[in-house]
């Protein structure tokens, strides 16, 4: 058995508003070994994107231990989650969140401008990331020069251009079309098989569930069904 | 690690109406500020150059001015007794008898103006003699007039800004307007308020103006020693004026002028509280408008410092190329000179509009101040903002 990337034990999350608490999510336990790309399905309201955010270290557990790429999140302040993020983790959102201002190959250097490098390198990995999802010719395009389905090709390479040891995407074709939906969900498939990175995805789309190797329900609060999608098998971890 | 400026650079021009609003505000106070300093300084420096605390400068009591004192022939007597008073060559008193008038003289034609604005300019009536005890007069073109003639010097600045003031001009000076005067010289006074002014014959300006009486006495003092105890006897029971040291002089006939300092400076207070209204507004609206990209970048790994510094660099980007707009105006319109109207003699004193290393630090200072001010709040609530909230909401 490969060692968990994504260990969570006993977690609950409750919010506070206007006076009231909201508890979202009630005890739960998640393993998800390297390599792995598990899928999180769930009606709407039952917590999906807020299990993300924590495993993401955007947001802290009420109780329970969060433990992703060796690293015990609920014992981390403010400044030292940020720091971990931009190492370990790639985010891919439903709104793609690029900068409307900046060109292709400028949104994908964001995250390369918290390390010290040299800027060639920098522009070498840009390239590198932007050739990954096929727009090495989009380098100069502004956004809204871009289709949907380009736009989140962007916000991928941004999201491996650090090399993260983890994607963890919420919604990512949930704004797309069927086939561009599939076009990006092969795009990530590519991610987990060859550069062997852990992928956890947020999905209401079944079709889309189908490419990954193990589908997570949540409802509720708590996992309903874990269950192993059959036709792919994991990725071989290095 | 902080956001590349070329990000702020971007986004200013995203929303280029409020941009450039808030840009033109802070151009303005600029402006204002660079004006009103330079103002300051030459005034302050004009003052400053005129007279000496060798002289005393005497009037009627109660007088506010030179224009509004009286002296009769009686009252000038008396004031030969006074202690420790110099004496010329010959052994006589150093004592300069002068009338002050006014005439209105049209200011020289500017690129600008259409037709020629008239100026009150001072007219001095003074003997030979008030050149050995204002000694920083000098004439610097033609020469000086002669005694009893209908002839008459011009200071520099007045040169400078009047028609009818080069060598060979005619001036109609006199109560009926029907004396003609005519420019022999003009004189340089090391900056004193005496270069805005006329210079010609005492006997014959008072003959011009059928004044039979002066409006001032200026008396050189032996030493500043003498100063207590001659001021002592010209105020006291035996003549009756009143005497001042002329530096104390102009500084008391500038109080006025100090006042619309202080009123400026409160007008440019305001202007710059309202710049960093304007400066708020804009960046409020930004922040507002980018919550999603701030939690964006904030989750790709930028801190709460980064978001800060990145909002106040965008505010400072404005204020500070605003700053520089504003000081090339200023510079562009150095050398444009101003008239400033006296308003305790009613005649105007020039002064010229000038950009000192000084004033651009102080502009630069302000515009940095209303950047920074302006962003603060605004910058604060961007870099607060909770992740997950912003990236909920759109
Ligand atoms: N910041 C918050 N403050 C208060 N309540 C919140 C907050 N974030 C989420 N919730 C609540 O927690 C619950 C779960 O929200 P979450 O966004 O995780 O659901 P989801 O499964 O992602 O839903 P969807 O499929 O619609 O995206 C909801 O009831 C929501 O109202
Ligand atoms: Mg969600």
């Amino acid at each position: 058995m490969p060692e968990s990337e994504i260990e969570l034990r006993d977690v609950r999350k409750v919010y506070y508003k206007d006076r009231i608490d909201i508890p979202v999510l009630e005890g739960l336990n998640l393993s998800v070994p390297a390599g792995e790309f598990a899928v999180l399905m769930g009606p709407s309201g039952s917590g999906k994107s807020t299990l993300l955010h924590l495993i993401g270290g955007l947001d802290s557990p009420t109780s329970g231990s969060i433990r992703v790429a060796d690293s015990n999140l609920e014992q981390m302040n403010e400044r030292e989650l940020t720091a971990w993020r931009s190492r370990n983790v790639g985010f891919i959102f439903q709104m793609y969140h690029l900068v409307p201002v900046l060109t292709a190959a400028q949104n994908v250097e964001l995250p390369l401008l918290l390390f010290r490098m040299p800027s060639s390198e920098r522009r070498k990995r840009v390239a590198t990331a932007l050739g990954v999802v096929g727009l090495g010719d989009r380098m100069d395009h502004r956004p809204n020069q871009l289709s949907g389905g380009q736009e989140q090709r962007v916000a991928i390479a941004r999201a491996i251009v650090t090399d993260p040891r983890m994607i963890l995407a919420d919604e990512p074709t949930g704004d797309l079309d069927a086939k561009t939906s599939e076009e990006i969900l092969n795009l990530l498939n590519t991610l987990n098989t060859e550069f062997g990175k852990t992928i956890l995805m947020v999905t209401h789309d079944p079709r889309a569930a189908s490419h990954g190797q193990r589908l997570l329900h949540l409802d509720k609060g708590v996992l309903e069904r874990d269950e192993r999608t059959p036709a792919r098998a994991p990725a071989a971890v290095s | 690690m902080a956001l590349p400026l070329y990000y702020n650079w971007r986004n200013l021009q995203r929303r280029k109406l409020s941009t450039t609003l808030t840009f033109i505000v802070v151009t303005v106070v600029v402006v204002v500020l660079c004006v009103l300093l330079s103002f300051t300084a030459g005034i302050r420096a004009s003052l400053a150059a005129t007279g000496t605390n060798l002289n005393l400068i005497v009037l009627k009591p109660g007088a506010t001015a030179e224009s509004t004192s009286v002296l009769v022939p009686d009252e000038i007597g008396r004031l030969v007794q006074t202690p420790g008073i110099a004496l010329g060559s010959d052994g006589s008193p150093l004592m300069s008898r002068e009338l002050c008038v006014q005439t209105t003289v049209p200011r020289r034609l500017s690129a600008r103006d259409k037709e020629p604005a008239p100026a009150n300019v001072a007219i001095r009536g003074v003997d030979p003699i008030a050149f050995d005890l204002h000694r920083e007069v000098r004439i610097i073109d033609g020469r000086s007039f002669q005694s009893g003639t209908m002839e008459i010097v011009v200071g520099k600045a007045a040169h400078d800004r009047y028609e009818h003031t080069n060598i060979g001009d005619e001036i109609v000076l006199g109560r009926m307007e029907n004396r003609i005067y005519k420019v022999v010289g003009v004189f340089d006074a090391g900056g004193a308020t005496f270069e805005s002014e006329l210079w010609a014959p005492r006997t014959s300006i008072s003959d011009s103006y059928l004044r039979r009486f002066d409006s001032s006495v200026v008396m050189r003092l032996q030493s500043v020693a003498a100063t207590k105890a001659a001021v002592e006897f010209i105020n006291g029971p035996t003549v009756q004026l009143e005497a001042k040291p002329e530096p104390q002089y102009y500084e008391d006939l500038s109080k006025k002028t100090q006042d619309i300092v202080v009123l400026s400076t409160i007008l440019v207070s305001i202007m710059a509280m309202g710049a960093i209204f304007a400066v708020a507004n804009t960046m409020f609206a930004t922040v507002d408008g980018r919550r999603r990209e701030i939690a964006m970048l904030r989750t790709i790994g930028f801190g709460k410092w980064a978001i800060l510094v990145s909002f106040v660099v965008e505010s400072l980007l404005i204020c500070v190329s605003a700053c520089s707009v504003g000081l090339v105006l200023s510079l562009l319109a150095g050398g444009v000179k101003q008239d400033f109207l006296s308003d305790t003699t009613w005649t105007v004193l020039a002064f010229e509009m000038k950009i000192t290393p000084g004033i651009l630090v102080a502009a630069f200072m302000l515009s940095v101040i209303v950047g920074v001010f302006g962003a603060i709040t605004p910058a604060l609530r961007a870099s607060r903002m909770r992740i997950i909230d912003a990236l909920r909401k759109a």
